[in-house]
């Protein structure tokens, strides 16, 4: 493996499960290091996952209370550590992340990457175990607050609905699972049980190290040789993509709330690695990922019927979500003015500007991922895991390649999937209940 | 032109540029060899408490619509003859923003290409205010939805809540965006006198962080303003009530669609008219105190931890301006009373050690440094700070001078229990119906 100079992107490779991606430069002040171990997203496994990295940071064999873990971070000039549960697709990521200032900066130039890099193998490979397994006050500990986590999904009314619909649309498919499990399965988390499952993914599912910052990539390398394990770990499985099970379906559901959710999955049909790709996030660009684009200059800027209205794409499964907040008498309106767009889509209506707008958007943010250590490795982990496509300046040209008919192209295939309404209580929202075309 | 100031921090290998344009401008940039963005904020010391003034026209004191800031910063993204800012700024690549607090509005633009067209913009959006009664009626409805949607979120209405039960009178009790019935009373010319009065460059600042070269920064910046000739703007008057020794409630509850209750409890400073140096040196030392008793590091932490009365994301800060301050501690707990007499308990209790003052100036160090590279947190720390009158580079030099006996008397005096009030966001009671 060759190790190539800075200002050259990612370096790096996986090889039979484990891999190691750097980004060395000098721009940032920190040093960025994101562990994931990836596992399949299974019904039986996904509360297993979830509980994990929080019991991970709460004690190693040389800090085993959570307290010394805490003084340890602070004194290291307030290394922040994250461990938590992450999802792509039909995926579940088990991430550890820490990151520490570079010593280059502080008194006395600590060798914070070494610093950092043995944090990091304490809390993923010297977990802290009472009776050879993890002290079961801790573990209750967690499973107590993970059944708070699950239950509080309804606290963000935005974020639910649209989880809402995506578990909908999955229809029992393993992409529609959540990544903190349900609040039932819990109880099947022993400390014994739990140990057993975190050997399990520990020796044998892929495990891939991002670093980014001031850093020789030859000890990032270096350092993942310890995870070779005598036996391979599982290669990384590709993603099952999604394709729909309804056609335009309408769901509803009622809280006590004061404004109205209205959430759309569409079948796009493209992911990531798919050559369409470019032109389809031209399209979803165009009909909603801008303040200049159609969804929010009709629903917002001319009607008035939302605060705000956006199109995101799913490049890892190829789905399209369309979302809105608003008044619950609205419903009609805003989603025929919302459907009146897509059909718009379909028909090739783009003006120049919002070509033009939507391609500059695009260069914008693609080259700001670069000034941020995070955004870079998200967008690398989704690549490494679509086993393939653009991203970064390659994406950036692609797009500028995309000729209009392309999108007219892609939007023939768009498909709407189902209608979710979070609604109110008490009240007759004028919703057609059922089919909707 | 006034001379360009160029001013280091060279322990952290940074400098940053600074003048003042002869219309009072000041201009400020962060230079960033490397980064491919560059993040310009153009803001102005007018946030949502400043609801009483004296109209520097007629020299009346007059009080306006709460919420009439928040709606000045929406409105100012219109232009004469139609569209709006943020189609400029597409059309030059860059993304544009705004947002409103409690002191300031900031309007901002992030760009990849084009920088000084950019900033062009972003001053002549700021200076062109264009104001009509159908404008006016039509942005309504949509912060009309913007308000509805924070009436849904906890957090929100957690700390609404908080601020209503700590203030008598100063109109930090208010939200920021208003309500939906005092933004109904807003007309083109209540938002003409609050922009007459607030937006002048005295008061305002512009600043540039990115790849850029300065002195071009600063030409183009005059070029811009010279043409709009901007005259002497009288001192402005800010009128704020006088805020009584003690809280207004002790206590506030709301049920809402939640899993699990939400709890803060909240302290108002009693030492407030400060700025500068000493309004630093009391948010540093409020803040070292706050992760000395409870922050993730404490004893006190991992008590209210292992009993599950706190999850990781508990907090306590504090936060300040020149005509208030207080801390908040708070997050989600199944048990709010258990969680606030603990924390009494603790808080008073807690044995204040050096070890614990080192550490936790050490972590103070780390995110500030951490800070430089994050242009958007820069930039919002920098405003909060520049308009207190605080060098940001200051800061380093303060946090080491603080000593523990400044943490036992910032302790003694802030937590002060006629000066806490507590709310808190209960679950529905379940509807049999």
């Amino acid at each position: 493996m060759s190790v190539t100079a800075k200002g050259k992107g990612f370096v790096g490779q996986i090889h039979e499960g484990a891999g190691w991606y750097c980004f060395p430069t000098s721009r940032f002040k920190t040093i960025t290091l994101h562990a994931f171990i990836i596992n399949e997203l299974n019904r039986e496994e996904a509360a297993f996952g979830a509980i994990l990295p929080h019991v991970l940071q709460r004690g190693t064999s040389k800090w085993p209370t959570f307290m010394q873990m805490e003084q340890t971070l602070e004194e290291l000039y307030g290394a922040s550590l994250r461990a938590e549960v992450g999802k792509i697709a039909d995926k579940q990521l088990i991430s550890v992340h820490l990151e520490i200032v570079n010593g280059c900066y502080l008194p006395g130039k600590p060798d914070t990457l070494r610093l950092g890099l043995e944090f990091l193998q304490e809390v993923l490979d010297h977990p802290h175990t009472r009776d050879g397994v993890f002290p079961k006050d801790v573990v209750d500990q967690e499973k107590d607050l993970l059944r708070r986590q699950i239950l509080g999904l309804i606290n963000d009314k935005g974020q639910y609905a649209a989880t809402r619909l995506i578990e909908a649309m999955a229809d029992g498919r393993r992409f529609g699972l959540r990544k903190l499990g349900q609040v039932e399965d819990l109880d099947k988390i022993t400390p014994h049980a739990l140990y057993e499952y975190y050997q399990k993914v520990h020796r044998t599912r892929p495990l891939i190290l991002f670093a980014v910052g001031d850093i020789d990539p030859g000890i990032i390398e270096q350092f993942m040789q310890k995870y070779r394990s005598p036996t391979p770990r599982q290669e990384l499985q590709s993603i099952e993509a999604y394709t729909p099970h309804f056609h335009d379906r309408f769901l509803t559901e009622q809280h006590d709330v004061r404004q109205g959710k209205l959430n759309l999955g569409y079948y796009t049909g493209v992911t990531l690695d798919d050559a369409r790709y470019p032109a389809m996030m031209m399209y979803a660009g165009i009909l909603g990922g801008f303040p200049h684009s159609k969804l929010f200059v009709n629903v917002r800027e001319k009607a008035s019927l939302a605060y705000y209205a956006y199109a995101r794409l799913d490049a890892m499964l190829g789905y399209m979500m369309l979302g809105a907040g608003i008044e619950f008498e609205d419903f009609e309106p805003a989603l025929d003015i919302i459907r009146q767009q897509v059909e718009a889509m379909r028909q090739g209506d783009i003006s120049d500007q919002q070509w033009e707008f939507t391609l500059r958007a695009f260069d914008n943010d693609i080259l700001s991922e670069e000034d941020s250590p995070s955004q870079l490795i998200g967008r690398y982990l989704e690549s490494v895991m679509a086993g393939g496509g653009l991203i970064g300046e390659a994406l950036r040209q692609a797009l500028h390649d995309v000729t209009p008919e392309q999108v007219k192209q892609v939007a023939q295939d768009i498909s709407l999937d189902t209608v979710f309404f979070l609604t109110r209580k008490d009240t007759q929202a004028k919703v057609r209940e059922e089919g909707l075309s | 032109m006034n001379p360009v100031q160029s001013i280091e921090d060279a322990a952290i290998g940074e400098k940053r540029e600074q003048l003042v344009l002869p219309s009072g401008l000041p201009v400020v940039v962060f230079p960033r060899p490397g980064f491919k963005k560059t993040f310009a904020t153009f803001a102005t010391y007018y946030g949502s408490i400043d609801n009483a003034f004296r109209d520097p026209q007629t020299g009346r004191e007059i009080t306006v619509p709460d919420g009439i800031a928040h709606f000045l910063e929406h409105k100012m993204f219109e232009k004469k003859g139609g569209g709006d800012a943020f189609d400029d700024f597409a059309r030059l690549g860059a993304s544009s923003n705004a947002y409103t607090d409690y002191t300031s509005t900031t309007f901002l633009f992030q760009t990849t290409a084009q920088v000084l067209d950019n900033l062009g913009i972003l001053l002549d959006f700021v200076q062109e205010p264009y104001f009509t009664e159908a404008n006016v009626e039509k942005e309504k409805g949509i912060i009309e939805q913007e308000i509805r949607m924070y009436l849904d979120m906890p957090g929100d209405r957690l700390h609404s809540n908080l601020m209503r039960a700590l203030y008598v009178n100063h109109p930090v009790r208010i939200d920021i965006a208003g309500t939906v019935e005092s933004i109904r009373t807003i007309t083109p010319d209540n938002l003409y006198t609050c922009y007459r009065t607030f937006y002048h460059p005295t008061n305002m600042i512009l600043l540039v962080i990115g790849d850029v070269d300065p002195q071009q920064i600063f030409d183009y910046a005059w070029e811009n303003q010279k043409r709009k000739k901007y005259g002497k703007q009288t001192a402005i008057t800010r009128i704020f009530p006088s805020e009584p020794p003690h809280v207004a409630e002790k206590r506030r509850e709301q049920h809402m669609v939640v899993s699990m209750p939400l709890f803060v409890m909240g302290y108002k400073e009693r030492g407030v008219q400060l700025a500068g140096q000493d309004l630093l040196r009391q948010e540093i030392t409020y803040g070292l105190m706050w992760q000395m008793l409870v922050g993730r590091s404490s004893p006190l932490f991992h008590r209210l931890y292992g009993q599950g009365l706190i999850n990781d994301r508990f907090y306590a800060r504090y936060g300040a301006s020149t005509t208030f301050g207080f801390s908040t501690l708070g997050g989600e707990t199944p048990d709010p009373a258990a969680l606030e007499a603990q924390l009494l308990e603790g808080l008073h209790n807690a044995p204040l050690r050096e070890d614990d003052l080192e550490r936790a100036k050490k972590r103070e160090v780390g995110e500030y440094i951490a800070l430089f590279q994050n242009p958007e947190e820069l930039a919002y720390a920098f405003n909060h700070f520049f308009f207190r009158q605080i060098d940001i580079f200051d800061y380093v030099n303060t946090v080491l001078s603080i000593r523990l006996d400044d943490i036992e008397r910032a302790r003694r005096l802030h937590l002060n229990e006629s000066l806490r009030a507590t709310s808190v966001i209960l679950p529905e009671v379940a509807d049999e119906s």
